[in-house]
């Protein structure tokens, strides 16, 4: 212990060695960049996600047909050169649909799984930490968010309001944060009673700041892993809606409509239903991989070399 | 003597419960000049953190606290909550049980405590104060500190957090260190070097120290006075030899007895027979009356005030001067 209170003792044996090594410590968000892009499933999600992104916004330029344009001669037909997933009944070209319905389900999957991870995390976050009758009265809310008819809400709404895709995914916000908003709060509720959140407020920190930096990074590695999660389901049930007619209307289309339009055909033609199908399933799972690669990477705990 | 840095005065804590109120400390006053190491010992309940708590003010609203708390002439107790909160760390700062758990597990060492700088100090860079972490890490004796401010906690061994956890209490150079059961969760060879390392921080910054412990063997290498609490009260105060070699307390000498002799001197432990009693609904009398061995018929009827017996040397007992007779043949 003599070497204690002598500054350097320790550090001067190690200069040599310390000379080479850069002093700036790496970030947390380089270590997780770094663990990330070393998880090989996520990394498959991503380029899949890319991919598709791409393909969805590129393609209906290099398809050479507007989403809505008829063409009678050209009805049902299978997949040719010149319409790489065929045409429906009045002789749309399906790969130019497929791409722009897909657009709007990737499009409403993240802006309403976003928004609704920003808001439950925040009122979970609020509720877990500060508990009592603020906990009962966010507690409640949810109840409340909960017994709500899910499909039936969302029909009224579309039928009342129409149904733009941003109001789509502002009522499937609104319906799906009650989610992570619980399992926040639970997080939370035993988070706060860990000896570094009594040991920030000893050190002089206010309540808001034990909130921001110190609880919530904590949060960020299960929040991501619902978040991805949340991101399909918001996929399955825009499709679901399209596919009952109270989401996307036509003449524009998604994914579930797509299915929907082809389902009286499904015996003669399987591949009209497969094709989107197909993708909607390609995306979740995609989603799927990310949310794993996250978790992964951002657990400070992780075993992953970071030299 | 100088001004003392901390008065407590009548400090009194109570819990709301379903049940009632429950008293976790009772009335109890006591001071902290600069530069001196206080411990307090007792028994688990006897009050000992929910004293220290309520001098940092970290218990919940719906808490009753009663009494005062100057530090520099400033009543803490009444202070508001943003002046309160620019006391600690800065002033007072604390250092707690498990540095197991005293970590936040997502952040580098280092980072918390620059975090812990910044606090405090506004205006300086980010850079400055993870120089200042680096230079707090080596003074408490992290080897290679540049290396390891930029580990996590889970990559530092138990010993180690702890002395990262007072390199973040000393940071803002306070003038009084709180430090609830440094030691309690580390080993016993590691338990010395931190105890070693508390020392030189206190030569080194001058601060004030309350030690919080239940180790009495802890006590008796580093603390200047000593504070004996028992069931919410303070029983005995005193300097190291006073209660040591002079204890005027049956429940302090029972305390002494019950420490295990490693020469082999004795060949069985002494527990203090039966628990400490209910603070829901204290009995009549004095608390310890239950398990005393000198326990008479006042006992029963009256709690004890505490007695003046010297200048430093208090004790809550009736008859603390029949002890003085006994003080001869002290306990080991």
């Amino acid at each position: 212990m003599a070497d204690t209170l002598m500054p350097g003792s320790q550090a001067a044996i190690n200069a040599d060695e310390m000379e080479g090594l850069s002093d700036k410590p790496k970030s947390f968000g380089r270590l997780a960049f770094d663990r990330f892009v070393r998880h090989r499933l996520a990394l498959v999600g991503v380029f899949g996600l890319i991919l598709i992104a791409a393909a969805f916004i590129v393609g209906p330029w290099i398809s050479g047909y507007p989403f809505d344009e008829t063409n009678v001669r050209d009805r049902m037909l299978g997949p040719s050169a010149s319409h790489w997933f065929g045409t429906d009944e009045i002789g749309r070209d399906l790969f130019t649909r497929t791409a722009r319905g897909g657009r709007y389900s990737l499009v409403i999957g993240l802006v309403a799984a976003t928004l609704a991870t920003v808001f439950g995390t925040l009122m979970g976050a609020i509720a877990g930490y500060y508990g009592k009758a603020v906990d009962a009265v966010i507690a409640q809310f949810i109840n409340l968010i909960l017994v709500v008819p899910f499909l039936l809400t969302l029909a009224l709404f579309s039928l009342r309001f129409g149904s733009t895709w941003w109001r789509l995914a502002l009522v499937l916000a609104a319906l799906l944060w009650t989610r992570i908003a619980r399992i926040v709060r639970g997080i939370v509720l035993s988070l706060k009673e860990q000896e570094f959140v009594m040991a920030a407020r000893a050190a002089g920190a206010s309540h808001m700041r034990i909130v921001l930096r110190h609880i919530l990074p904590n949060v960020i590695g299960a929040v991501v892993v619902e978040v991805t999660l949340l991101v399909g389901t918001v996929i399955v049930l825009e499709s679901t809606l399209s596919f009952l007619g109270l989401g996307v209307k036509a003449p524009d289309t998604s994914l579930g409509l797509l299915v929907s339009d082809a389902k009286s055909k499904i015996d003669d033609d399987p591949i009209r239903v497969l094709t989107p199908g197909i993708m909607i399933v390609f995306i979740v799972l995609c989603v799927n991989f990310v949310g794993d690669g996250l978790r992964d990477a951002l657990d400070p705990k992780s075993k992953l070399e970071k030299n | 003597m100088t001004a003392p840095l901390l008065k407590v005065d009548h400090l009194t804590v109570g819990f709301p419960s379903k049940a009632g109120v429950v008293g976790a400390v009772t009335d109890v006053s006591f001071e902290i000049h600069p530069g001196e190491v206080l411990a307090v010992v007792g028994e688990s309940g006897s009050g000992k953190s929910v004293t220290a708590l309520a001098v940092m003010r970290l218990h919940s609203k719906s808490t009753h606290i009663s009494g005062s708390v100057m530090f520099n002439d400033t009543d803490l107790l009444a202070l508001p909550e943003d002046q309160m909160r620019a006391i600690r760390g800065r002033d007072i700062a604390m250092i707690f049980q498990d540095p197991m758990t005293a970590l936040n597990p997502v952040f580098t060492v280092g980072m918390q405590i620059v975090e812990a700088i910044l606090l405090h100090h506004h205006d300086m860079t980010k850079q400055k104060a993870w120089e200042r972490a680096v230079e707090l890490l080596d003074m408490v004796g992290v080897p290679e500190p540049r290396r390891r401010a930029a580990q996590y906690p889970h990559e530092f061994s138990g010993g180690m957090r702890q002395r990262a956890m007072i390199a973040m209490a000393i940071s803002n150079d306070p003038k009084l260190l709180i430090a609830d059961e440094p030691t309690t969760a580390l080993d016993v060879t590691v338990q010395a070097q931190v105890m070693e390392v508390l020392h030189e921080v206190k030569r080194a910054t001058g601060s004030a120290i309350m030690l919080i412990t239940h180790d009495l063997g802890l006590v008796a290498g580093s603390a200047d006075r000593v504070q004996v609490m028992y069931a919410s009260r303070l029983f005995e105060t005193g300097s190291i030899d006073e209660i040591f070699y002079e204890s005027r307390n049956p429940y302090t000498r029972a305390l002494l007895d019950s420490i295990p002799d490693l020469e082999g001197t004795k060949d069985e432990l002494h527990p203090i027979p039966g628990n400490p009693p209910s603070l829901l609904r204290p009995p009549a009398g004095c608390p310890f009356r239950p398990r005393c061995s000198m326990a008479i018929e006042l006992c029963r009827e009256q709690t004890p005030a505490l007695i003046q017996i010297a200048n430093s040397h208090a004790s809550r007992c009736h008859r603390a001067d029949e002890l003085a007779v006994l003080a001869a043949g002290a306990p080991a």
